[in-house]
């Protein structure tokens, strides 16, 4: 006869062997024809090889009220923790192979745990989502499932980072959970995110519209801007997750990581004389400067499709992580608009909850006019980029590369708002208003009046340009701390951000300020 | 000799002629457009002029600019350069005229010389073979066969009417030509209902060599050996050698005698070019002379170890030639790389934008003529000659190898180049066994890429080269971030084997790496064989890499493209997709990368004003090259095609306003 404890070990093996089969065989074939991994196999990706450990492999559902569906070890998801080239992260990865990788009660609890465990070590939450939602057979229970995993993002955000990878159907509540994390990631043709699906939407407004069309990554990434990131297969996105785990403290009370890429801090680029066009109305690509400056000239850029007017990303000086933001003159000539102005905004406060300092790199027109733009709440949104920027106490830099005008100057990071060192090229121009649209206000009455009024406005517009439009003026009230040689950038730089390392700033007490969302 | 001499061009020709002027105390004064106004060749110049706006009609061409900026400077002589002014005999009369040297021959020269009736006279009237042809249609076999035995076989029969080759025959001997004419009169007739008949020497397997020569004011003319420039595109030369395989020492002095025979029939002097065309069985006929000197000068300084532009110099200042026929000497063998801003993979599209990044070239036996640096900006207004690599060496195959080694670490970023499309063409078998011909690249290369595949030994190197910096960043990384790893249960194992699995377009290689990132000896398997590899401390901003593979040094150019790494190496450019075996084993499932439906319209991506369409109906253009500028926001921002096709039809119109998503361009794809 055999002894009890070898008995439970056989029970055990066959148990895991269930448990690691998930919805079957069949089922993952069914799953690796639609080009999607299986959520073991993304956890094998993402996480550095043998280093995944499971909990509540066993953990199964109370099958709810109707009996109907049987009891799954796991429930539909593997939780767990792992490493990323060596730090610890907590993951949960649904399983659309068990009930379609439905949230019921067990499946919440599980997420909870490792969310709980996450927060209380201080490490990174990541969730691949691939579910069909609520099981309803679970009536409110999964909602309150939902609800409590919604309160826990919210607990643990600004306190561990969160990144969500959307990597199946995501519809419903469930999308709520990544629309409040820090990262959402999408693949291309298997994904998607609605809030109301198309066959709701078919009944409601008689609209014909395909899912992708409705809520797939492209959409997402490019329009409406709820995912961060889109990539055309599993593999490419978990490679991308690792990346940018890799510029990212893993909690808030960790700097971030310094990364040594050997890239010496004197490294200067002749080019960068260069950069900015000699005819003030020609147009030229930030990213050629960003790449230039940036420890290996690597750059994690965030949102790189949507609102494409304003650049945010993650890259390193000198090793230190930093979160750059840039305006583009190359697209709509790197005016600050709704999208554009939220898309800041949100990237600044994460990367002030997170010890990232801010380099801004600055040539903004001003705010767009029109109004489309004013209807739409130019006014309030805008208000939340100078609200992050404001309310932001890591290291913050700026460097005005040509055009700082109007408001748009204060907003960018401005000495007024609390930037610590505020550079300019000499090819900057720092005033309220554009030299012609000056001129034509300050000399309306000289202009009307001379005998050849496009003359005159022409001239004017010279005077002020070289009277106003220049780095030289806030130079000489200090707002701007040196005009720089541009191909001096990367070196002043870094030996900024050495000097800050140890900024500390001690704001009033109070619950938490009111960002005009 | 001059003490002053104005030099009326730009680019690498400029700082190539400031070079020599330096040498001799000449002092140099450039001139330049607006858009010049930050070049190189105005800095390298001892002073510099403003001539005007960027397009070349309304400064670089303008004769009356340049010869008051050569007044106004003292200087005594303008030198042309090639392009722009350098053939132009107006010109030269009114350089003269104001009492100033043009440093080329006189203008009557350049004027009959230019002229391609007269010039072929002169080549008659000094003996020089011209091709013969007839340009009367006949339809009489016996004016034919009569004809034909004058113009000597193999002849080519082209038909007056039609095109497209229809009824075109080639002939090889006498005995055939009856039958072929009668077949090709048989076509044409019943194609066009026309049967006359062209006729006109056929060269087989063109070649094209030429001569170049110097002669003096005072009736010395020398030749300087030749050069072959077979390797053409669209016209263009893109690699030059000197000597030519295809010419013997016989051959050589037969027509080096022969260009300088024309030359003085001219009254010819200054440096020159005199253009033949040779058959595969080494006939050759006079083409046209080039009155000035050519962009591919260098590779015969470099065998003969002369200056022309120093020759040049000094025969316009009056002085004699220094050397006579019997002290030049071919010595080793000069092959010549131009390297330009386009797009081999899109019909040769020129391409544009600021130069970000560039390395210059060092080395024995390299000689490097460029007009960038890092910082230049390549405008549409001018030429995309970039700068010209050249190399030497005792032998042909020496020459080719230094050539390939300068151009796998020679890095231009920010504009697309030839550079890994003329790497390619001096890897060829082809090229390598110097079966050249003027129909090289179009029967060994299409779309900018070998018609073969590359050489799997080079392509293994490339994924050697990526896997290792791969490796050794990743390392790199997890050491860096090894203080914010958990302390409990430190392991101190590290693996001894790496593997991984790379994908380079459609060939998959398996990669073991075995080494310490503290030590730079490693073990490197690449399908198997095995590899022993010193590494240098990586800096991963480079995008050179030099890598000593078993005892060699080899140079890659390289790039992390987020996840994957670019590789060039020996004109062979592959993304390679390097994947951990886990990885490569998951890879099956993924889906097969859809082909985006084709995106036949261009739409405006921003509100604006259109302020010019640079193309129109019928035009054939490619993905990403900019069809309508837009100003927007008192900005000008190009909008590119997002597809390859050719122009539909052209919605917008100068001056008019557009909105976002409103249709600019629609195409046929």
């Amino acid at each position: 006869m055999q002894r009890p404890e070898q008995d439970n070990l056989t029970k055990l093996e066959s148990m895991k062997e269930e448990a690691f089969l998930g919805g079957g065989a069949k089922r993952i074939e069914a799953q690796h024809r639609k080009g999607k991994l299986t959520a073991r196999e993304r956890i094998d990706l993402l996480l550095d090889e043998g280093s995944f450990e499971e909990f509540d492999l066993l953990m199964t559902g109370r099958a709810g009220q109707s009996s109907g569906i049987g009891e799954f070890p796991g429930d539909g998801v593997i939780t767990g923790h792992g490493t990323i080239d060596g730090r610890e992260v907590f993951i949960f990865s649904q399983d659309f192979t068990i009930v379609g990788g439905a949230l019921g009660e067990a499946h919440a609890q599980k997420i909870c745990k490792v969310m709980d465990h996450a927060v209380r070590v201080g490490a990174p939450i990541i969730g691949l989502n691939d579910s069909g939602g609520a099981r309803i057979q679970e009536g409110v229970e999964s909602l309150a499932a939902y609800g409590e995993i919604f309160h826990r993002n919210v607990q643990a955000s600004g306190v561990v980072p969160q990144i969500s990878c959307v990597m199946g159907p995501c519809a419903g509540g469930a999308v709520y959970s990544p629309a409040i994390t820090d990262f959402t990631f999408m693949v291309e043709n298997t994904s998607y995110m609605f809030v109301t699906g198309p066959n709701v939407v078919k009944t409601v407004t008689h609209q014909d519209i395909t899912a992708e069309e409705l809520g797939g990554a492209m959409v997402h990434s490019k329009k409406s801007g709820v995912a961060h990131f889109a990539f055309p297969n599993d593999i490419l996105c978990l490679r991308e997750v690792r990346r940018l785990i890799n510029y990212l403290p893993s909690n808030n009370r960790q700097q971030a990581p310094i990364l040594d890429l050997r890239d010496p801090a004197e490294r200067t680029d002749p080019a960068l004389d260069y950069l900015v066009p000699a005819n003030p109305n020609q147009t030229y690509d930030m990213k050629i400067l960003i790449t230039s400056i940036l420890d290996g000239a690597e750059f994690l850029e965030i949102h790189p499709h949507f609102a494409r007017n304003i650049i945010v990303g993650f890259g390193r000086l000198g090793g230190q992580t930093i979160g750059l933001i840039a305006n583009q003159p190359a697209v709509l000539a790197g005016v600050l608009d709704v999208q554009s102005s939220e898309k800041a905004a949100r990237f600044v406060r994460f990367c002030d909850a997170f010890n990232i300092p801010l380099v801004c790199l600055e040539d903004v027109p001003g705010f767009m006019p029109g109004p489309e733009q004013e209807h739409g709440g130019i006014i309030r949104h805008g208000a939340k980029l100078l609200y992050a920027f404001s309310e932001a106490t890591v290291p913050r830099i700026t460097v005005i590369i040509r055009k700082a005008y109007g408001g748009a100057y204060d907003v960018m990071n401005s000495k007024h708002i609390g930037c610590d060192m505020n550079f300019a090229w000499p090819a900057a121009e720092i005033a309220v208003l554009g030299p012609k649209g000056a001129a034509q206000i300050i000399y309306r009455k000289e202009i009307e009046e001379a005998d050849n009024p496009e003359e005159m406005l022409a001239r004017k517009t010279e005077e002020y340009r070289i009277t106003y439009a220049n780095p030289f003026m806030a130079a000489k009230r200090g707002f701007i701390d040196d005009v720089i040689n541009p191909r001096d950038t990367r070196h002043r730089l870094i030996r900024s951000l050495q000097f800050l390392e140890n900024k500390r700033t001690v704001r009033p007490q109070r619950k938490h300020g009111n960002i005009p969302l | 000799m001059f003490e002053k001499i104005l030099i009326a061009n730009r680019g690498e020709i400029a700082i190539r002629i400031i070079r020599t002027c330096r040498k001799l105390n000449v002092k140099t004064v450039a001139v330049y457009s607006d858009i010049d106004a930050r070049s190189l060749h105005v800095r390298e110049a001892d002073e510099a002029v403003h001539i005007g706006p960027s397009p070349s009609p309304s400064s670089y061409l303008v004769h009356e600019k340049i010869i008051n900026a050569a007044l106004a400077k003292g200087c005594q002589a303008v030198h042309p350069g090639y392009g722009f002014l350098s053939e132009n005999a107006a010109f030269a009369a009114a350089v003269v005229k104001v009492g100033l040297v043009f440093i080329g021959p006189s203008s009557q020269v350049i004027a009959e010389l230019g002229d391609k009736i007269s010039a072929k006279n002169i080549a008659m009237k000094a003996g020089v073979p011209v091709v013969l042809g007839h340009n009367l249609p006949i339809v009489d076999i016996e004016e034919i066969r009569s004809l034909a035995a004058e113009i000597g076989y193999p002849i080519l029969l082209k038909p007056a009417a039609g095109g497209g080759g229809r009824g075109m025959r080639m002939v090889a001997t006498p005995s055939d030509l009856e039958s072929a004419l009668q077949s090709a009169q048989d076509e044409t007739r019943k194609a066009f209902g026309d049967d006359r008949i062209f006729l006109e020497r056929f060269i087989v397997s063109p070649r094209h060599i030429e001569i170049q020569i110097i002669a003096d004011q005072h009736g010395n003319v020398i030749s300087l050996g030749e050069r072959e420039c077979s390797i053409q595109r669209r016209y263009q030369k893109v690699i030059e050698e000197s000597p030519s395989l295809a010419v013997d020492a016989t051959l050589r002095s037969r027509m080096g005698e022969m260009a300088c025979a024309l030359a003085r029939e001219a009254g010819y002097s200054n440096a020159g070019t005199v253009e033949f065309i040779m058959d595969d069985r080494k006939n050759f006929f006079f083409m046209e002379m080039n009155t000035r000197l050519q962009v591919e000068h260098p590779v015969t300084e470099m065998v003969t170890s002369l200056d022309l532009v120093e020759l040049q110099l000094r025969v316009a200042a009056g002085e004699p030639l220094p050397i006579s026929q019997e002290d030049v000497s071919i010595k080793g063998w000069s092959i010549e790389a131009r390297i330009c801003a386009e797009d081999s993979a899109r019909n040769f599209l020129p391409s544009t934008g600021l130069i970000t990044r560039y390395s210059n070239l060092r080395g024995r036996n390299i000689r490097l003529d460029s007009g960038v640096e890092a910082g230049s900006f390549i405008s549409v207004y001018y030429d995309s000659l970039l700068s010209k690599v050249i190399s030497w060496g005792e032998t042909r195959e020496k020459a080719r190898t230094t050539l390939i080694n300068a151009l796998n670490r020679y890095h231009v970023e920010g504009v697309t180049t030839n550079l890994d499309f003329a790497n390619s063409i001096l890897n060829h078998p082809a090229f390598i066994k110097g079966e050249l011909s003027t129909g090289f690249i179009d029967e060994c290369f299409e779309d900018g890429e070998a018609k073969i595949d590359p050489p799997m030994g080079q392509l293994e190197a490339m994924v050697l080269a990526s896997t290792t910096v791969y490796h050794n960043r990743k390392n790199l990384v997890r050491e860096s971030l090894k203080p914010m790893a958990a302390k409990v249960g430190l392991s101190h194992k590290s693996a001894q084997l790496y593997r991984y699995v790379v994908k380079g377009n459609k060939n998959i290689f398996d990669v073991e790496l075995q080494g310490q990132l503290s030590s730079p000896d490693w073990r490197v398997r690449v399908n198997g064989t095995e590899h022993a590899v010193v590494v240098p401390v990586f800096e991963f901003y480079r995008r050179r890499l030099k890598l000593s593979i078993d005892g060699v040094d080899q140079y890659f150019r390289l790039q992390y493209r987020q996840n994957f790494i670019w590789c060039a190496h020996c004109g062979i450019s592959r993304i390679l997709e390097i994947y951990t075996p886990r990885e490569w084993e998951l890879a099956q499932y993924m889906p097969k990368e859809k082909k985006g439906a084709s995106v036949n319209v261009l739409l405006s991506p921003l509100p604006g004003m259109v302020v010019s369409i640079l193309v129109n109906k019928g035009d054939r253009v490619y993905r990403g090259q900019d069809l309508v500028v837009i100003e927007s926001m008192k900005m000008e921002c190009g909008v590119s095609s997002p597809c390859d096709g050719v122009v539909e039809n052209v919605a917008a119109t100068i001056g008019k306003a557009v909105e976002t998503d409103e249709v600019l361009i629609t195409f046929t794809t």
